[in-house]
């Protein structure tokens, strides 16, 4: 896909406070894509020894959101400022849809990555990013939203459970 | 008052006073080392330094029938129909607890429960001194903030307030909130309050002898620990504007677009809030590029005379402040600092001029939020504390070397604690509303107490006198 939200028009239910405004990202917004994603893979090492960073973490965010971009299973929104940060990219999501052979319903929503700059956090952003990523995904015919991040982010367990998220796959690690 | 663009001090005079400045910390250390023998050569002999003396009279054992079985039942029964009786009919009121987890203790850092002891013994002893509380040390095992907080709030029906000390940052802001979230009574980290507090007063009486006011300044805070975060947070209440406000830490100018700042969020974020809210004061860089142009710095940071340097304060504003806070040795030298322009310098030292010593605060706090019977202890309180502490000196006569009452000038503790007993009343927090005068007096009273108490025991011989250097019988003091 070239366009997140078709259908779902990103930034029509924006809030007139809000500090950004959520697009479909393009081709050309990688370059400023790919620092915030480093930014929250480094974030996440934090949590788990398994999740440290590789050097060429930036070669490979490059290739994951050029991939994306151009997959129409997936839904990569850019965060932009507001006034005079207009222009300014400070935040992304990254979701993508996948099947589910076995279950009912057949199509889930997966949100692999949000992401924004601190400056920006809170007033409700991260509340109208979601909102925005799950009518993307539902326009590409998911009926069920998964966020997927590290166990022990308590502030993301957090957000996604005063949202009606619960826990429904776990996944465990071990070093070999 | 000096310009910041003084001309530089000559190499020579630099070499000179830098030896004088070695031989006066030779001489410190030395000090410092007889002092540490002595102490445990007193803590042996006292075996301690507070114990628990009644307050009633005990004619003979019958008396107990009042102070104990049978009679005490009904004063029981009084308390559980009201249980804000327990502040009227035990001392309750009066009585608070040292909390510490040892993490953080003095300049010792991580020694544990037991060694904090100690510590916490003395402070327990400045309470009682200087403020007339019954303080009771209160060392407790464990690492985990959760189970501290748990701990104290089950303790909290003996007491009328707490007293957090020495707990690392920066569990030690999750623990005062939240306890002061769940607790009827006063909880305060005197790392945090009380250091911020006497920093307030000193900086408003510096600001007023070099003719700024708060809302224009620009202020450099050097250090991002429990004192620089509490201090940011009162000066943002005064009105200091967020924009003109630079934290700095080992890492340079604290501000938004820090890469660590998604890591602050999670693991501080007291400090990432600080962060969000300032932004740097508009400024990137280190401590020279925060430094540019500013008004004040308040360093709390690394007890090491060379953090701040005389090339740094000359970049500041003409006459700038300049607290160097750290013990037991300030950021910069107060003669290096004044040489580099600085126009009024504060240290946390009594052997220099404006020591900012949070004894001036704690005591007089706890005194006047005691005498209200107060549920809490907001930083309104905190602030009322600060002016009256300013107010006093300002009083006195301010001047380059005198922006703070020192710790001599004691008839100023009972007009801080009602200052601060004034305020519990404003935010309708007090258990007991009184007059301005007359917790003005009790504070007097109470206080007063202390000192003669200690005296009268001295004189009775109940308390033997202090023996001679070396001159110890092992075995306490019985």
């Amino acid at each position: 896909m070239t366009a997140a939200g078709e259908g779902s028009a990103p930034g029509a239910g924006e809030p007139h406070s809000m500090p950004v405004h959520l697009r479909p990202a393009k081709p050309t917004d990688i370059p400023a894509l790919v620092p915030l994603l480093v930014r929250l893979k480094r974030l996440n090492e934090e949590f788990d020894p398994l999740l440290r960073v590789r050097d060429d973490a930036e070669g490979q965010a490059r290739e994951v959101l050029k991939t994306s971009i151009a997959d129409p299973k997936a839904v990569v929104l850019a965060a932009e400022g507001v006034g005079a940060d207009k222009d300014k990219v400070v935040g992304l999501v990254l979701a993508v849809i996948r099947e589910r052979p076995f279950y009912s319903p057949p199509v889930e929503g997966v949100i692999l990555e949000i992401y924004l700059l601190p400056l920006y956090r809170r007033h409700g952003v991260g509340e109208y990013l979601l909102k925005e990523t799950t009518a993307a995904l539902k326009a590409k015919g998911a009926a069920v939203v998964i966020a997927e991040f590290p166990s022990q982010n308590e502030i993301a367990s957090r957000f996604y459970a005063k949202r009606g998220f619960r826990p429904i796959i776990v996944r465990q690690a071990r070093s070999l | 008052m000096a310009q910041s663009a003084s001309a530089p001090v000559d190499a020579g005079r630099a070499s000179r006073r830098a030896r004088r400045g070695d031989r006066a910390a030779a001489r410190r250390e030395g000090a410092t080392e007889e002092l540490g023998r002595r102490a445990v050569e007193l803590s042996r002999f006292y075996a301690g330094k507070v114990e628990t003396v009644p307050k009633v009279p005990v004619r003979s054992l019958r008396d107990f029938a009042l102070w104990y079985t049978p009679g005490v039942a009904e004063v029981s029964r009084t308390i559980q129909a009201d249980p804000d009786e327990s502040f009227e009919l035990t001392g309750r009121w009066n009585t608070i607890a040292i909390v510490t987890d040892g993490s953080r203790v003095l300049g010792l850092g991580d020694i544990g429960p037991e060694a904090a002891l100690p510590v916490m013994e003395g402070k327990a002893l400045l309470f009682k001194w200087l403020g007339g509380v019954d303080a009771v040390p209160l060392p407790i095992r464990t690492r985990s903030p959760d189970e501290l907080i748990a701990t104290v709030e089950r303790l909290a029906p003996a007491f009328g307030g707490v007293n957090l000390e020495d707990i690392a940052s920066p569990k030690c802001f999750g623990i005062l909130e939240e306890l002061q979230r769940r607790l009827p009574i006063p909880v305060w980290h005197d790392d945090q309050l009380g250091t911020a507090a006497a920093t307030i007063a000193g900086l408003l009486n510096a600001l007023t002898l070099t003719h700024r006011n708060v809302r224009e300044t620009r202020t450099v805070l050097l250090g991002a620990g429990a004192a620089n975060i509490a201090t940011a947070r009162l000066l943002l209440a005064l009105g200091h504007d967020p924009r003109k406000l630079t934290l700095v830490d080992q890492k340079g100018v604290l501000h938004a677009d820090r890469p660590d700042l998604d890591e602050l969020e999670l693991h501080n974020p007291w400090k990432f809030r600080i962060a969000l809210k300032t932004n740097g004061g508009g400024r990137s860089g280190d401590l020279a590029a925060a430094l540019e142009g500013a008004d004040v710095l308040l360093a709390a940071s690394t007890p090491d005379p060379n953090t701040v340097r005389g090339e740094h304060l000359r970049r500041m504003a003409p006459g700038p402040i300049v607290f160097a806070l750290a013990n037991p040795v300030p950021e910069i030298w107060p003669d290096a600092a004044t040489a580099a322009g600085a126009a009024i310098v504060a240290t946390g030292r009594s052997d220099f001029p404006n020591q900012v010593n949070n004894s001036l605060i704690f005591p007089a706090v706890f005194r006047g939020v005691l005498d209200a019977r107060a549920r809490s202890i907001p930083d309104e309180v905190v602030l009322a504390a600060a002016r009256e502490l300013a107010r006093h000196a300002e009083d006195r006569g301010l001047s380059a070397t005198h922006l703070l009452p020192t710790m001599e000038e004691t008839e100023v503790f009972p007009h801080v604690a009602a200052a601060a007993a004034d305020a519990a009343v404003a935010k309708g927090l007090a258990r007991h509303r009184l007059t301005h005068d007359e917790y003005l007096e009790r504070a007097r009273v109470r206080m007063g107490r202390s000192a003669r108490l200690v005296r009268a025991l001295l004189r009775s011989r109940l308390t033997p006198k202090m023996p001679r250097a070396r001159a110890v019988v092992p075995g306490g003091s019985s």
